[in-house]
């Protein structure tokens, strides 16, 4: 054998161990905080276009910020009318569609409401009167957002906040810009949003872990792969007051009040992250049972619903890739059928 | 010039050597918290290590108090405006990473079995 053909045969030896150990792919971490949460994408491969995506989300939330004044959002919620973006465009379109099909659960015009209860400044939370909700509540009406033409009108008092479905949408842009740069393999990790990129680099799903509400820990994984995971849930923004009546940050548009319902934490999982997103908090709105119903009808993702009675009620796509490792929680798989 | 034999010997012991260090790399079991300040690791915390209760502060846009127990890590007490990393409580591995956006503060747990935690 010639000199050559055992260092062809080292080489091959080296690559294999390469890719057995995972060492093939270098690994590309981008870490920051936008769009108040602490944001960490990693991805495999030969190029770090970490700069790239940061670049995209920091782009994204200057058009969709609701609180900072240079913001489209910011001046169509203060000028009534405005040009927006072509993403700010495309989330208030996709948003009125989603709150369409869940009959105004998600409703991106219950910001001024929101903002009543302290959610959205650094004034601190507080608990409005009632009259000061009911008069609120005239300005809460997603169908009176009209969308045309690149360009988006408010009736006068009317405020917008894309919130529940901003960062599935950078998600899912973020996807499209790892696509655009041949990357099939990352977990992008925008505060919790998860969204899954092709499998792990040696060639397993990704192992995603549902937080326990309320305590430390979780209560379940999920093995997934090109796949989106959201989570809307009660338990992270909340506030008590001095009775110790809690209220959480997820307003229901129908009563102006903090959801109360009996679930805990609603997980979407899906292709599609601004569908994920904008179902996890509408599902958390409407409640189990009519959730369950919205899911029997469209069927165009899976669910896990966490309930205070300590059931986890999941679809059956979920049953094959679901791991429940909290014992204290019941797992339901939900009927296909009533 | 050597013999094919120890060719397939080196190529061996090569072998050998990456498959037990990808199963010490891959399969450890430790429970690291790291304290990141402004993009910064400011600590490091074996928590498995820890034997008992205590506290520090860390100090960057703001103050948050950190709390260590055996096996876990929380942050006890801040000054930030929405006190969102004080509700978020104690965390253990595997658990979200502690999170106080206005302090630029984020506390993270390795966990190797888990890729992503949804919240």
């Amino acid at each position: 054998m010639s000199f050559s053909k055992h260092m062809r045969i080292i080489a091959a030896a080296a690559a294999g161990v390469l890719i057995m150990t995972g060492c093939g792919a270098k690994e590309h971490d981008a870490a920051f905080f936008a769009m108040d949460t602490y944001m960490q994408v990693k991805t495999y491969g030969n190029e770090d276009v970490s700069a790239d995506i940061e670049e995209l989300v920091r782009a994204l939330e200057d058009d969709l910020s609701v609180t900072d004044e240079q913001s489209d959002v910011y001046r169509l919620d203060h000028e009534g009318e405005f040009g927006v973006s072509d993403d700010a465009y495309e989330l208030i379109g996709t948003s009125l569609d989603i709150s369409r099909r869940t009959d105004g659960a998600l409703d991106m015009t219950v910001y001024p409401v929101l903002r009543a209860w302290g959610f959205t400044s650094s004034t601190g939370y507080r608990v409005p009167a009632e009259d000061e909700i009911s008069s609120l509540m005239e300005y809460v009406d997603y169908r009176r957002v009209d969308i045309s033409e690149r360009t988006v009108r408010l009736p006068e008092g009317f405020m917008i906040d894309l919130g529940a479905t901003a960062k599935g949408y950078t998600g899912d842009r973020i996807c499209a810009l790892l696509a655009q740069k041949d990357i099939t393999s990352a977990m992008i990790d925008l505060g919790g949003n998860i969204t899954a990129l092709g499998t792990k680099p040696d060639g397993r799903p990704w192992k995603v872990a549902v937080r326990c509400p309320y305590e430390e820990g979780y209560i379940c994984t999920l093995d997934i792969c090109n796949m989106s995971v959201i989570t809307s849930g009660g338990y992270e923004r909340y506030f008590e007051d001095e009775d110790g009546n809690e209220y959480c940050h997820i307003i229901d548009p129908a009563s102006g009040h903090p959801v109360r319902n009996g679930i805990l934490s609603v997980t979407v999982a899906g292709e599609n992250g601004t569908l994920c997103d904008g179902l996890s908090t509408a599902y958390y709105v409407m409640g189990a049972e009519k959730a369950v119903q919205k899911w029997r009808e469209y069927k165009d993702h899976e669910m896990i619903i966490i309930t205070d009675d300590n059931y986890m009620l999941v679809t059956p796509g979920l049953e094959d890739i679901i791991t429940v490792t909290d014992d204290r929680y019941t797992l339901k798989v939900i009927d296909d059928e009533d | 010039m050597m013999k094919t034999k120890t060719w397939i010997a080196i190529i061996a012991v090569l072998f050998a050597v990456c498959a037990v260090m990808s199963v010490l790399i891959f399969t450890r079991k430790g429970h690291v918290a790291k304290v990141v300040l402004d993009g910064r690791v400011i600590r490091t915390i074996d928590l498995d290590a820890v034997t008992e209760e205590y506290s520090f502060e860390v100090r960057g846009e703001g103050t948050n108090v950190i709390r260590v127990r055996p096996g876990a890590i929380c942050v006890s007490d801040a000054d930030c405006p929405d006190r969102i990393c004080v509700a978020h409580g104690w965390e253990s591995s595997g658990g979200a990473p502690v999170v106080c956006a206005p302090n630029k503060l984020v506390i993270t747990i390795s966990d190797e079995d888990i890729d992503g935690v949804t919240f």
